[in-house]
């Protein structure tokens, strides 16, 4: 958030398309024509902090497909906590002037049975920031794919992606293009996979040859809870300048069971212990999130769903 | 309160305890010495009931109740209390968050509510006091980047908020310069009571000077070879294992 004050506005999905409270910085334009959302959203510069708060209440498969436009330094606030019970097919085109912000908060409930795809490209121009938080519990056929493409100097992007799957799989794509020096990334996707779960994470970061200066940081983690779940984690560079500070780890395994034990030496019977276990594992970047509002719905989100 | 019979056990198939007996009675304190490899962590975690630890045989009374038949929250529960040598790390739960739920636990069991914010504030900032822990110690994940001393007194700490009735102390003392080990003792003797025993397990004389010992055991390869009183554990100090 840049400043203190937020026009708080929502948009409701149902039968109609219902926006409420829109500030005068805000231009949008949804159309509803056979059971498919199309339009735009324009964000021009204020003085105060734009949220959307975006409610999906249609008794459908849910069809959106969306354009954001971000002026110069502005700010946009993005927040999705829908429960997807039919399904949703998303797809969203962003493009970020300079001096911009663009926070999106994903905590989605949705249904084990339905489909869900959501497919985000962003373009960044110089010194834009783009936050990306997305709390999920997969379905049983999911895909996420985002893409960022950090085309000018000082660009940032950070993100977290925390999937609690039962049962369900989701196959989680990200791409982020370093196209101009100086730029930042920092993204990390924690899972926990149970029952017959299947959760893919593949990410990818790739640095052109001009991008000197280039900092970027990727961390992938899973816990396997069941013999018969199944995680998959992939990191891949692609760097093309020497002149750059980049890491990137992934890791995946069966709880610790050492922290297990400390937990019940203390009086914590089992069930607890992996619980509380498990929301330390989910909720260990949870302080990526600088908004403390959001900060504290992740981690009831991670509380509930684990 | 405690009685050990004839206690064996295995980890990975290989015996550490052979035919150990102990008993320790309500409010006394026994020190276990020992060289490395000795088998004195193997006790503490047997009797914590650690699963990789495999009693073959052997009895373990607590009183009068069977501890081996006890899963390892049951014996917390019981007020069985071990603090670790090496914590464990817990990343992503704040100290506060983890010693307010384990409080709660033990609440719980006792029939009583779960303890009010503000209550648990102040007992907190009480008992992290007495350990000279500073308050934002505890807004940090649990044992996270904590330093050596930071983890020792805060087993301490929870020995403190969970009101057991045996204390087994492995290796508290390592880690610890001099001013951590003179409060964290002060802190364990002000929790002396003729109702709460401890197990010291140690290499050094230098606790002892601090929380003085009724009995002192020479633990070797797996099973106590001498006991004694303090004056015991002064000859180690002076000739070593080896004496």
């Amino acid at each position: 958030m840049t400043g203190s004050k937020t026009n708080n506005c929502s948009i409701i999905f149902s039968e109609k398309i219902d926006i409420k409270n829109a500030p005068d910085n805000l231009d949008i334009d949804l159309q509803l024509i056979n059971d498919q959302i199309t339009g735009y959203i324009n964000v021009t510069k204020s003085k105060i902090d734009t949220i959307i708060n975006i409610t999906n209440l249609r008794k459908k498969h849910f069809n959106l497909n969306l354009n954001i436009y971000l002026d110069e330094d502005s700010f946009l606030g993005l927040r999705d906590e829908s429960e997807y019970n039919f399904g949703s097919n998303i797809i969203i085109k962003s493009k970020m002037n300079k001096n911009s912000i663009f926070e999106y908060f994903r905590l989605n409930s949705f249904l084990k049975t339905t489909k869900n795809h959501f497919i985000h490209d962003i373009e960044t121009s110089s010194n834009c920031e783009f936050r990306d938080f997305n709390f999920s519990n997969g379905s049983d056929e999911m895909h996420n794919k985002t893409s960022v493409s950090l085309n000018d100097e000082n660009a940032s992007y950070v993100g977290s992606g925390v999937m609690i799957s039962n049962s369900t799989n989701s196959n989680n794509d990200l791409l982020i293009k370093h196209l101009s020096k100086s730029a930042k990334s920092d993204c990390s996707f924690k899972t926990v996979s149970r029952g017959v779960s299947r959760v893919s994470f593949s990410g990818k970061v790739f640095v052109d040859q001009d991008c000197s200066k280039t900092v970027s940081n990727q961390i992938s983690k899973g816990l396997i809870m069941d013999e018969t779940a199944n995680i998959n984690l992939t990191p891949k560079l692609d760097i093309n300048n020497d002149d750059v500070i980049c890491s990137h780890g992934a890791a995946s395994g069966k709880p610790d069971e050492s922290i297990i034990f400390y937990l019940k030496s203390r009086g914590i019977p089992h069930k607890q212990a992996e619980k509380i276990y498990v929301e330390g594992f989910l909720g260990e970047f949870l302080n990526k999130i600088s908004n403390s509002e959001m900060q504290q719905k992740a981690m009831k989100y991670i509380s509930t769903h684990c | 309160m405690l009685n050990i019979k004839e206690l064996n056990v295995s980890v990975e198939e290989k015996q550490i305890i052979k035919d150990l007996s102990l008993k320790v009675g309500s409010g006394e304190v026994h020190a276990i010495m020992g060289p490395n490899g000795s088998g004195k962590s193997t006790i503490a975690h047997t009797l914590a009931g650690n699963p990789n630890y495999e009693v073959t045989s052997g009895k373990i009374d607590f009183n009068n109740e069977d501890l081996l038949n006890m899963d390892p929250s049951e014996r917390s529960l019981s007020g069985l209390f071990l603090a670790f040598q090496y914590p464990i790390e817990l990343p992503g739960v704040t100290n506060a968050s983890y010693l307010k739920q384990i409080v709660n636990v033990h609440r719980k069991h006792n029939g009583d509510k779960p303890i009010e914010a503000g209550e648990f504030l102040k007992m907190l900032k009480e008992k992290s006091s007495k350990l000279n822990i500073p308050m934002d110690m505890h807004s940090r994940f649990v044992n996270a980047g904590f330093s050596g001393g930071e983890k020792k007194k805060n087993e301490v700490l929870q020995l403190d908020l969970l009101n057991p009735n045996l204390v087994i102390m492995d290796e508290t003392d390592s880690g610890l310069d001099v001013d951590a080990l003179k409060s964290t003792s002060e802190a364990v003797n002000q929790l002396r009571s003729s109702k709460r025993s401890f197990i010291i397990i140690t290499h050094y004389l230098r606790l002892l000077e601090y929380i003085e010992p009724d009995y002192v055991h020479v633990f070797q390869e797996g099973s106590i070879i001498e006991s004694g009183d303090k004056s015991l554990a002064n000859k180690i100090d002076t000739e070593g294992y080896a004496y």
